[in-house]
């Protein structure tokens, strides 16, 4: 099957990709972006270490095909840092132990940041279902429960700062 | 071969399950919308399970699908897998499958030679077999709003909550008058059988009666003889015979306290 030509915005940057519609997009971002924190661990959408976020939903990249991926946004790993500062969420998950090995980290990170967007006050039950698709065979859970509570107080005492600026 | 979320179709393609020579992408034919005209609520083919979740109409009027939508594989399943993509994959442990089979539901079938409406219940023909003839698409599916008093469940057990295939699974409707006798029940099972089924005789049992324990211990033991399971690496056929007992009974007890409690 021929190339074809999709236009993605990733991280940010709208880009124009010359690509195969039928290869997955987790091996267009690893592969041809360079954008290595998208990891394959299964391959089959069970273990979530290729978690990216498109149009605002953590999605399994091993399960999109990268034709799919045309007119879409995505995020990675790569997306969330801003200036060099880490983000909130990446901070407590280094304050909080929230990995050891590391290879199922950029897609905890991602489904706990997809949770963020959507949610910015999850209670612990709603932070475990957003992490139920996510693998983690080497450390616990809890600290990347933890971490997510302390980033969501951060991120709202940042956006209560902001508005009381603007008022 | 047609790819909606591909949650299932790229994980069998990688698998070397599936073969497809082409795949079309249905997404320009939008069928996203949930829609309600007069008793009707219709569903497009490409409406996520993420979306069933998140729907008002869908939680007021069919709580049992939207139980079944939270307990597919988990949030990046849900937010690509798609209502039309799980029935066109015809898993007998289909989940969203139960809880569409207790609530009536019908599928609009689409090709070049037009459309046709058929019940889900006529849908599914054998493993992994399905009424759609080439070059036919899933377009939407058709649910009719309950108009009198209406309880359903659905209960799926797995080795964990998320990310597991069912090793029983069983939704149940019962729709009551106004003395709180049934009028109408539905007990769908899945993953005991080659495909997603209706258990008429177990159903037929129930309408007309009160549901008092004596009835639910019945209509247990007859749904378990409506069933064909296996034994896979999941579990053996024996626990598959016994749990379906345990659930269709969980599930009557529920409903029944909660019509006992709504009074």
């Amino acid at each position: 099957m021929g190339e074809i030509e999709i236009r993605s915005t990733i991280n940010g940057k709208t880009k124009v990709l010359k690509t195969k519609p039928a290869r997955t997009l987790l091996s267009m971002l690893h592969d041809d972006l360079k954008l290595t924190s998208v990891k394959e661990g299964c391959g089959q959408g069970d273990c979530g270490a290729c978690i990216v976020i498109m149009d605002g939903l953590a999605v399994n990249s091993c399960l999109v095909f990268a034709g799919q991926a045309d007119g879409k946004e995505i995020i990675t790993l790569e997306g969330l840092a801003q200036n060099g500062d880490l983000h909130p969420l990446q901070q407590h998950f280094i304050e909080q132990w929230a990995f050891q090995c590391g290879y199922c980290t950029p897609g905890m990170l991602m489904s706990c940041y997809a949770l963020l967007l959507h949610n910015p006050n999850p209670d612990i039950e709603e932070i475990r279902e957003a992490i139920e698709g996510n693998l983690c065979r080497c450390t616990n859970y809890r600290g990347v429960i933890e971490a997510v509570l302390k980033a969501a107080a951060d991120l709202n005492s940042i956006s209560q700062i902001k508005e009381r600026k603007n008022a | 071969m047609i790819i909606a979320g591909g949650t299932d179709l790229v994980a069998q393609m990688r698998a070397g399950i599936v073969h497809p020579g082409l795949l079309v992408d249905l997404k320009l034919l939008g069928l996203d919308e949930i829609e309600v005209d007069e008793n009707i609520v219709s569903i497009g083919a490409r409406v996520t399970h993420t979306a069933i979740i998140e729907s008002k109409i869908i939680g007021e009027r069919f709580p049992a699908l939207v139980a079944a939508c939270r307990r597919v594989g988990a949030t990046p399943t849900r937010n690509r897998g798609t209502l039309g993509g799980n029935l066109a994959n015809a898993s007998p442990a289909a989940d969203s499958a139960l809880p569409l089979l207790i609530y009536d539901a019908s599928v609009v079938l689409a090709g070049l030679g037009g459309e046709r409406i058929i019940p889900l219940s006529e849908f599914f023909k054998n493993y992994r077999l399905t009424a759609l003839r080439p070059g036919e698409i899933i377009k939407e599916i058709h649910l009719p709003i309950p108009t009198d008093k209406t309880e359903a469940r659905f209960i799926k057990l797995g080795k964990r909550r998320a990310m597991v295939i069912a090793v029983v699974s069983v939704a149940i409707r019962l729709t009551v008058d106004e003395s709180c006798k049934i009028q109408t029940a539905r007990i769908a099972l899945g993953s005991v059988a080659p495909i997603p089924l209706l258990v008429k005789a177990a159903e037929g049992i129930l309408e007309n009666q009160a549901l008092t324990n004596e009835i639910i211990a019945i209509v247990a033991q007859e749904a378990g003889r409506g069933i064909s399971p296996i034994s896979d690496i999941r579990a053996s056929a024996e626990y598959r015979r016994n749990m379906v007992l345990v659930l269709v009974r969980r599930a009557l007890t529920e409903i029944s306290q909660n019509l006992q409690g709504a009074e």
